[in-house]
């Protein structure tokens, strides 16, 4: 299993790349600085879904206490971080090379911002914590907790800030406004993120519930 | 015997505020926090006039750290003493989740009571909509209290507790700051905003108020 999913991602990868770097044209408007966003969407997709399955294992955590739902709570939190951080990177990089500013508070800059604050808090919380029991229980509520925020990041947000960033793939009146190939390349990006996640979360959430 | 939880939020806001009366030191040492908070912007402002947005911004990150440097203490000071394990025997934990939440709203309107109008005083800042500052102001402590009190409680038994506290707090009250902002703003004259910003600060709030009160139960029947 675990092969074959290793084997998926390597090959998915590799195609992947070599989609974005040779066959996908360049944008109209944008030129070959389009290529950033195929990773910096798939990793904020990963970033969210991070997060979100954070939550739900907390949730399953305080229901049941078993401690594989803390490990793997713990360990998509983790994961969650370092694909926030690559989104947040690779979006700023795309902001200075497009809008000649690393950062300008555009309502989706300020959301991954503050899902970064949220993973760094509940990392930070998980360090202070020297008693096994009482560790997993409180990220658990404080992953919960800070989960309120999602839906202040979706609809207040952008009603707070000027937005320059790019509509999304799928726009407000639910047509699909990208090239073809673009949009196959983006959705193979996203799958292929998934599953490194998927795979890392496997391998990271049995060496937590080992430790 | 335990009492019901509307007689125990009592019992128990009755013994914060005693007990908050004989630690005087701690009241003087949060309010001269805030009145030297206030002082060092207004050095730093040097008697400059700003936008009406940048009072908003500088008022908001004055009550966030002074509510920090008391808030963070609700449930350690109990740990500290011994009496954690009296309360769990003798009061429901909502009573004391709402007790203690009550207190905090109580000692964060008396500092923003004494610091707002110095505020208004050395900044020099022209309050065009009382009504609505000091509702925004309501609305905000608010929702400081309610996250803060189950942060105070989830931080109880932390190796390292400096600045973990805000580090736990911002992110959850951002919700709350934002909109805070912009209306703080329109306030002193700035952009008028839409009322909704206030309606989303109170929806927040209570729903903070309520996820407070479903997970308070996980951390208190745990020990």
């Amino acid at each position: 299993m675990k092969f074959v999913l290793g084997a998926c991602i390597v090959i998915l990868t590799v195609m992947v790349a070599g989609a974005v770097f040779f066959v996908v044209p360049p944008a109209e408007g944008l030129g070959n600085l389009v290529r950033i966003a195929f990773l910096h969407i798939p990793a904020a997709w990963v970033s969210v879904i991070a997060f979100f399955m954070s939550a739900w294992w907390a949730a399953a955590y305080l229901r049941r206490g078993n401690i594989r739902d803390d490990a793997r709570s713990f360990s998509s939190a983790r994961l969650g971080f370092v694909f926030t951080l690559l989104a947040t990177v690779s979006g700023a990089v795309f902001s200075k090379l497009t809008w000649g500013a690393y950062w300008n508070w555009d309502p989706r800059q300020t959301t991954i911002l503050v899902l970064l604050l949220i993973y760094g808090a509940y990392l930070t919380l998980r360090a202070a914590m020297e008693e096994y029991n009482r560790r997993a229980r409180v990220s658990a509520v404080y992953s919960l907790f800070s989960f309120l925020t999602v839906p202040f990041l979706v609809f207040i947000v952008p009603r707070l800030f000027f937005s320059l960033h790019p509509t999304p793939v799928l726009n407000g009146s639910g047509s699909v406004d990208m090239d073809p190939v673009m949009l196959v390349t983006l959705f193979a990006a996203a799958a292929d993120a998934t599953l490194i996640y998927i795979w890392l979360l496997l391998k990271s959430s049995r060496k937590e519930e080992k430790i | 015997m335990k009492p019901s939880t509307f007689q125990g939020i009592k019992l128990v806001l009755r013994k914060e505020l005693m007990t908050g009366l004989r630690f005087r030191a701690a009241w003087a040492a949060m309010l001269m926090f805030s009145f030297t908070s206030l002082v060092c912007i207004s050095f730093a402002l040097g008697g400059t006039s700003a936008e009406p947005k940048l009072f908003a911004a500088l008022l908001w990150i004055l009550l966030f750290f002074s509510s920090l440097a008391g808030s963070d203490r609700v449930f350690s000071d109990e740990e500290a003493e011994g009496t954690l394990m009296a309360l769990r025997v003798y009061a429901p934990s909502q009573a004391v989740l709402f007790g203690k939440m009550l207190y905090e709203f109580f000692v964060l309107t008396v500092i923003t009571v004494l610091l707002l109008p110095l505020f208004i005083v050395f900044l020099g800042v022209e309050t065009k909509e009382i009504l609505l500052l000091l509702c925004t102001v309501g609305a905000g402590l608010w929702g400081i209290s309610a996250a803060g009190t189950l942060l105070s409680a989830l931080i109880v038994g932390a190796g390292v507790r400096s600045g973990l506290f805000s580090v736990l707090m911002l992110p959850v009250i951002l919700p709350v700051f934002l909109p805070a902002i912009r209306l703080t703003e329109a306030a002193f004259g700035g952009t008028v905003v839409s009322l909704s910003f206030f309606g989303g600060i109170v929806l927040y709030d209570m729903i903070l108020s309520v996820a407070a009160s479903i997970l308070f139960d996980y951390l208190w029947y745990a020990e």
